[in-house]
């Protein structure tokens, strides 16, 4: 079945980091689609064949108090009134501002019905400007103040490395280590002038179950960090056969437990019993999971798991995913 | 009872947007579209009078009750037009305005961002509140247009005229999408992102919470005694009776016919008929009164139309104005001789 929900790109990066350019670019690219951006930053887009409209960003938690109910209010508003116009978008960019937290951005697409029945979060593209990406990353802020480009990077299906000009290559390997650090996931994507091929930032499918985990995650498997890294990503692989109940129970518990803490979590298993392969993808604690396709004759069964989040311990997510195989000790 | 809506059909008119709003006041009728056009039309007749275009798309319309003016609330600020001279004036050209609502003839409250801002009839600014703490959603006139209650993040607030700090704010967390008051001004209520109904008695601020609805309540009005209130949120439409005591430990009426209730319209009066429509093009009429609480009832009238149905509402007690998404408005008479042996 084809999915004819419209696709929203989630559109972040630090100010100077070449979002206005790269948005400009999109917009003026002959496509031929119809896009509805809606700016955070007061820009001075205007063009053809895009409507353009101005959100002030405002935070909503849902009465449960919870973290993953935090939605962004002014997005649900906005969202609403495109979609009752008659003249269909054949895309919807958000642009959020460099301070913005993606979560509650990428919440709303999931927990506001309305929205989820005719849009479809596409993917959440983050813009990293080379030459001040590090310094970015290493601010020290003060406790119990989030450091943006973290989350920003973690967050991000796909990182455009723009300004790639100003440093050397040197420079670049570094900085693609230590945004791999940060987020196993992404495609890096590096760029000048915010020159992107737009197929790898538009229709990306990132939150699509049939293709979760559709490129292989790239871990590092260098230890010594210079510096802080609260926030990483752990991959488990592991051949085995998955207890369901056991799972759910794991599961369950670590995203309640530590919910908070996991921004992405991504994962391909192989459920006792079951032909075809089991596909989950969550934030935060909103996890969507099903059945995915069937595991191939010359294939492995191997459990492929990943998760981005603030201070996970590699040792206690893998002793507690192999304890859900068959045959562990109960 | 199923009709065809020809049958019963006063006239029928075409705009090329989808209506998002109805306006009734005096002898004109006024359609929002999401687009940003607005198209006045004469009630008794169905004769176009004119057509206007904003920027943004328009989120809400409302004509003085003489129709003398017309209130236009847009994604990108706010205008009024005037009908003697046909002038449309624009009183603020950006941030999001979701409501406009007359007290009487002479003065329009609208929710301008997170702002309450009252105007004269000729454009003149009266008063404005200072900013809310998040975007106003909706809002209503309270204790005989002395003050205006509205919706927003984290509860309900009440402003009196030239102050600028709310004079009362009723907390409760979460995003209420909009308001509704009761004739007597004993009860304010709510309809929730969270799925939910909040209630306060206005004179001890005592709550109740009416949960668990299967969507966010985007449509909740009282009828023009106070004693019913109806809401969406569910296929059923419920209506809660508020007689003596009010709702608490109480069973709704559901009224069950729709699948997605786009609009509701008490008929003005005493009469506590309900005007519904719905995604499924179908306008129903209810009359909750006569049925059980807790019980599913039947519509006591059925209108079909030929597409999706935005919004309706009445132009006196017989008359209805309903519109779909197609833009086709159509005017029903409702007391119609309705057609022998149809179910």
């Amino acid at each position: 079945m084809t999915d004819t929900r419209v696709p929203v790109t989630v559109l972040t990066g630090f100010l100077g980091s070449g979002k206005t350019t790269l948005l400009n670019r999109i917009l003026t690219e002959q496509h031929g689609m119809r896009i509805a951006v809606i700016e955070n930053e007061f820009g001075e887009i205007g063009i053809d064949d895009a409507l353009v409209l101005d959100a002030e960003e405002e935070i909503f938690e849902m009465n449960n108090g919870c973290i993953c109910c935090t939605v962004r209010g002014d997005l649900i508003r906005i969202l609403g009134a495109l979609m009752r116009r008659r003249d269909r978008f054949d895309r919807i960019l958000v642009e959020t501002t460099g301070l913005a937290d993606p979560a509650p951005v990428a919440q709303t697409f999931f927990v506001d019905d309305e929205i989820r029945e005719q849009l479809r979060l596409d993917a959440i593209v983050t813009l990293v400007d080379a030459k001040h990406i590090l310094t970015h990353l290493d601010e020290v802020k003060p406790d119990g103040v989030e450091n943006e480009a973290v989350e920003q990077v973690a967050f991000a299906d796909r990182l455009v490395l723009n300004k790639t000009d100003l440093v050397t290559d040197a420079d670049l390997v570094a900085i693609e280590a230590r945004l791999r650090e940060i987020n196993a996931l992404a495609e890096i994507v590096p760029a000048q002038y915010g020159k992107v091929d737009l197929e790898r930032i538009l229709d990306v499918g990132a939150f699509d179950l049939s293709r979760v985990l559709e490129t292989d995650p790239q871990f590092l498997t260098d230890t010594e960090h210079q510096h802080d890294v609260t926030v990483t990503s752990v991959g488990i692989a592991t051949p085995g056969e998955v207890d369901v109940d056991k799972l759910n129970t794991w599961l369950g518990e670590l995203l309640a437990t530590k919910g908070v803490d996991i921004f992405r979590s991504k994962g391909i298993l192989a459920l006792a019993g079951d032909a075809n392969q089991y596909v989950f993808q969550g934030v935060h604690m909103l996890f969507d999971g099903d059945e995915g396709r069937p595991w191939r004759d010359d294939e492995p069964r191997t459990n492929r798991l990943v998760f981005i989040g603030r201070n996970l311990d590699r040792a206690e997510l893998e002793a507690g995913f192999t304890a859900c195989l068959t045959g562990a000790p109960a | 009872m199923t009709t065809t809506i020809a049958e019963s059909t006063i006239w029928q008119a075409t705009v090329d947007d989808v209506p998002v709003a109805l306006t009734v006041g005096g002898r004109l009728v006024a359609v929002a579209g999401a687009e940003g056009s607005c198209a006045v039309f004469d009630a008794t007749t169905g004769e176009h009078v004119t057509s206007l275009a904003v920027d943004g798309g328009l989120l809400d319309a409302a004509l003085s009750p003489d129709g003398a003016h017309l209130a236009l609330t847009s994604t990108a600020g706010y205008h009024v037009w005037h009908a003697r001279d046909t002038r449309l004036q624009t009183l603020r050209a950006h941030g999001w305005s979701a409501r406009a609502r007359w007290a009487g003839n002479d003065r329009v409250a609208v929710a301008a961002g997170r702002q309450i801002t009252v105007h004269a009839a000729d454009g003149a600014l009266l008063w404005q509140a200072g900013p809310a703490p998040s975007t106003i959603t909706d809002l209503t006139w309270v204790r005989q247009g002395r003050e205006i209650a509205v919706s927003a993040y984290n509860g309900v607030y009440r402003y009196a005229r030239h102050r600028t700090d709310p004079v009362s704010h009723l907390p409760y967390p979460g995003s209420h999408l909009v308001i509704a008051a009761s004739a007597n001004d004993r009860w304010i209520c709510t309809g929730n992102q969270d799925r939910s109904v909040h209630i306060w008695r206005t004179r001890d601020a005592k709550e109740l919470e009416m949960a668990g609805y299967p969507d966010k309540v985007t449509g909740l009005i009282f009828d023009d005694t106070g004693r019913w209130l109806a809401n969406n949120g569910a296929p059923d439409i419920t209506v809660w009776d508020f007689a003596g005591k009010g709702p608490a430990g109480t069973s709704p009426r559901m009224l069950r016919h729709h699948d997605a209730v786009t609009g509701l319209a008490w008929q003005p009066g005493t009469g506590a008929t309900l005007a519904s429509c719905a995604r499924d093009a179908t306008v129903a009429l209810w009359q909750p009164s006569t049925g059980a609480p807790g019980k599913p009832m039947k519509p006591a009238q059925r209108y079909d139309l030929d597409a999706p149905a935005t919004a309706v509402t009445w132009l006196d007690q017989r008359r209805l104005l309903t519109a779909t998404r197609t833009g086709t408005l159509s005017v029903i008479d409702t007391a119609a001789a309705r057609p022998k042996g149809a179910e």
